[in-house]
């Protein structure tokens, strides 16, 4: 019983002491993307709101390259202080293990996930002419046609990519898949009437569903987006349990000490629930997402890579 | 017409609007958003001046500060920084050969020529006055047809981008100015060095060498400094002698009245062909600058000067990349779509601030709209008047002795390329390419065809695939009369062989009948 209120003071002790004693230098939060897309440009606000409550500097890094796994390496790999942080999403921790066949970090094992940052619903598009108004026309539409149908995506192995194979998968139609560099020039093939059908994350689709140069059919996450109440889920339109958003958060190395990662939590959340944070962030299409907690995100995690474990396999996409 | 006019009232007020503002803690009145307008062209003119640190770099550095800006203001900057780097790109390619942006490699080819003769600041008085005339007629073809033109670019599918980028590619043997098969032997390893990377379709890495660091493919900036900064720079080093110093044979700063007189032409051609390419997403605007250059040369009478310093060189490529930057707005202020990263970050900007970029923006915020339209306008002039003074201040750089002058030019390149990605690894491979344009100095090959290969090989490839794809692998689907855009496309390059193949030719012919008449 001594020994034991003896480690409670210790643990009491070491706590305050850790969390006193970080930061004491500059942090810096790598971008494995290339500078202005919106990870990094998430990571951008996140980096200013956490340095006020950090009271310490956090400069954004951009180490861009082979799908983002060149920055999540280096953090997997980097030391485990807490002064090392980086922005890790549903492509570096849950499509990519299985899309390139050597990936140098585990992403179970090797890194800690902190805080998921944000969480943006993909939305299941087509062609303003095209006849299909709602998903079951679609599916009939897709099995009266087999391999008439076009589905763009910004990218072979993006959530676009995969959503498109599941939907193929659970409906059991057969289309072919047009990858795009970045869903820009798929959205202006599709105004264009060249390709039927992408799934789009909601934050480029918005601007043309509103304008009615696309048509948009459900959306791909359980529950519907409050920023088109009107359209249906997937779930609803009768794909049970389709449930897909694109995703990205901030991870630091798996020692990293367990009260430097809740400090570091506690500080991204209350950036995140700022006011001026939650409205930039829902500009890009994010809702605050539900998991708050390390545990839980690294959980969530979990899961999300067994889904796209399987889902890579099937789509047969590779990268060596 | 009048409504036009309206509107375009709507924006320079919006542009000149005085507003209340505090900067620490002193309040005061000042017309705001033309000062960020002034903010943006000159940090834009520093980034286009440096090798490297691009505007999408800078723009995305920026945008948390924009956030408490307002809309207006922070697109204001944002937009004065893209086309600024325009201006500024085509300073460092003029003075020591150095593309400072991707489109600034045409004028390379001429500007550094007109510099080595002692002609920079005419050079450079042409790209400012060329960029600003083609900058303002393109804002009055974005502000008068951008909603029609939008269609126009929609007409572009993947059979009619790779039938352009054919054109493109057989245009680019124009570009050299000495050997035929040399210039053709150089385009091909151009295509070659494109496909090293990502495969689009199925991910599969394509020599890499087992490098992560080669996934994204070779970067652009990598090799055209290497081709053309380092190799120039070793080329130098090579004349113990008679190292060039070109103030020496600096006589005037302006443009002759007989340059006027040859630019004027060309600057016009330059703007028609840059605000049409520039409406295309996908290296559109840099397509134009090839092309301008490459009429230019093909329809001039000093063509024979081309390659050592012709004015019309210079002229036509800036007017058009200007015009480029301008009309490039069209996609992304009329159907929300980007035509550029740096469109994308501006998208990325007016969602942060709440507004979704698309067709109603015109409607539901003229204010924006034609705000960001007049601000063009204004920045543009800001532009010329601050690049024209400033002539003077550039050439005096070329009056810095080339031991100090040319390790800084190496230090701001490898800082320039290690930004991009912040790996040493690509500074190795610029060096690496420096060598290898190096030999090709001295095999006088050519890199400007190397280079246009390079960028065109994967947007081609991508553009065939994408195309044999949706027509599930028909090849008739470029030549179809259902795509006479692609058509017609095809057949101008056909013409444009022959034309170009003629003359070399002839010439055999006749060596062949000179042979006959000798024996």
């Amino acid at each position: 019983m001594q020994r034991l209120l003896l480690l409670l003071a210790l643990a009491g002790a070491v706590a305050p002491a850790w969390s006193q004693a970080w930061p004491a230098r500059p942090l810096r939060l790598v971008v494995p993307y290339a500078p202005g897309g919106p990870v990094d440009i998430s990571a951008r606000l996140l980096a200013a709101r956490l340095q006020q409550g950090l009271g310490q500097p956090v400069v954004p890094e951009n180490r861009p390259g082979a799908g983002g796994n060149i920055g999540v390496d280096l953090i997997a790999k980097g030391p485990a202080d807490g002064y090392n942080l980086v922005m890790s999403a549903i492509a570096t921790l849950a499509i990519n293990p299985s899309l390139y066949s050597s990936l140098p970090y585990d992403p179970l094992k090797d890194l800690r996930h902190v805080t998921l940052l944000v969480q943006v619903p993909n939305v299941l598009i087509v062609r303003p002419d095209l006849p299909a108004k709602s998903v079951p026309e679609l599916i009939a539409l897709g099995k009266s046609r087999p391999g008439k149908l076009d589905f763009g995506s910004g990218s072979t192995g993006s959530t676009g990519h995969l959503a498109g194979e599941m939907f193929k998968m659970v409906t059991g139609t057969y289309m072919v898949h047009i990858p795009y560099k970045g869903s820009a020039p798929a959205l202006a093939d599709m105004m264009a009437g060249r390709i039927d059908l992408m799934f789009d994350n909601l934050a480029s689709a918005l601007p043309s569903i509103k304008s009615e140069k696309v048509r948009a059919l459900a959306v791909t996450t359980r529950k519907r987006t409050d920023f088109l109440p009107g359209l249906p889920t997937l779930d609803e339109s009768g794909l049970k349990g389709f449930d897909m958003t694109t995703w990205w958060g901030v991870s630091v190395a798996a020692r990293t000490p367990q009260p430097v990662v809740d400090r570091l939590s506690a500080e991204i959340l209350k950036a995140m629930d700022s006011p001026d944070m939650r409205e930039r962030l829902r500009g890009m299409g994010s809702e605050p997402p539900a998991i708050r907690t390390p545990d839980h995100f690294a959980a969530f995690v979990a899961a999300e890579l067994k889904t796209y474990t399987g889902l890579v396999r099937r789509s047969g996409a590779k990268v060596d | 017409m009048e409504a036009m006019f309206t509107n375009l009232g709507i924006g320079f007020t919006e542009v000149f609007k005085l507003q209340a503002v505090t900067i620490a803690g002193v309040s005061m009145t000042l017309p705001f958003n033309i000062l960020m307008c002034l903010i943006g062209v000159i940090l834009g003119t520093l980034i286009g001046v440096l090798p490297g640190i691009g505007p999408v770099a800078t723009i995305a550095m920026l945008l948390p500060v924009t956030f408490n800006l307002s809309p207006i203001a922070a697109l204001i900057m944002l937009a004065g920084i893209y086309y600024g780097a325009q201006y500024g790109g085509s300073t460092s390619a003029i003075l020591v050969n150095l593309p400072g942006e991707s489109s600034s490699v045409v004028t390379c080819l001429d500007g550094y020529q007109m510099a080595r003769r002692g002609r920079a600041g005419p050079a450079l008085a042409t790209a400012a006055i060329g960029s600003f005339f083609a900058g303002c007629v393109a804002t009055l073809v974005v502000a008068m047809f951008a909603p029609p033109l939008a269609e126009v670019a929609l007409k572009f599918g993947p059979a009619e981008y790779f039938s352009l980028m054919v054109l493109g590619l057989v245009s680019s043997v124009v570009l050299a100015s000495g050997s035929l098969v040399k210039a053709i032997g150089m385009v091909i390893l151009g295509l070659l060095l494109g496909l090293a990377g990502t495969d689009v379709n199925s991910g599969v890495l394509r020599f890499s060498f087992g490098l992560a660091e080669m996934a994204d493919g070779i970067g652009f900036f990598t090799v055209a400094m290497g081709m053309f900064g380092i190799a120039e720079i070793i080329s130098n080093l090579e004349q113990k002698e008679h190292r060039e110093v070109f103030t020496d044979k600096v006589s005037h700063l302006w443009p002759t009245a007989d340059d006027f007189r040859r630019i004027f032409g060309p600057i016009l051609r330059g703007t028609i062909f840059g605000c049409c390419l520039g409406i295309l997403p996908g290296g559109g605007a840099l397509l134009s600058s090839f092309g301008a250059y490459t009429i230019e040369k093909k329809i001039s009478r000093n063509s024979r000067e081309f390659g050592k310093g012709a004015i019309e060189g210079v002229a036509a490529p800036e007017s058009a990349n200007n015009a480029g930057a301008q009309t490039s707005f069209i996609p992304l202020l009329t159907l929300g779509i980007p035509s550029n990263a740096v469109m994308a970050l501006m998208i990325g900007a007016m969602m942060i601030q709440g507004i979704a970029p698309g067709p109603q923006v015109m409607t539901e915020r003229p204010q924006l709209f034609w705000g960001m339209i007049a601000s063009m306008w204004v920045g543009n002039l800001m532009l010329v008047l601050l690049n024209l003074p400033m002539i003077g201040v550039w050439i005096k750089l070329l009056t810095v002795p080339y031991r100090i002058l040319y390790p800084s030019i190496l230090v701001f390149m490898s800082v320039g390329v290690f930004s991009i990605s912040n790996q040493p690894f690509d500074c190795f491979l610029m060096a690496l390419f420096g060598l290898f344009g190096y030999v090709c100095v001295k095999l006088e090959c050519e890199p400007a065809p190397l280079i246009l290969g390079f960028i065109l090989g994967p947007l081609m490839e991508e553009n065939l695939r994408r195309a044999m794809l949706l027509s599930r692998g028909d090849p008739f689907v470029f030549i179809s009369p259902s795509k006479p855009i692609s058509l017609g496309f095809l057949i101008a390059s056909a013409l444009l062989l022959i034309v170009i193949a003629l003359p070399a030719l002839r010439k055999k012919r006749d060596e062949a009948f000179a042979g006959e008449e000798h024996g």
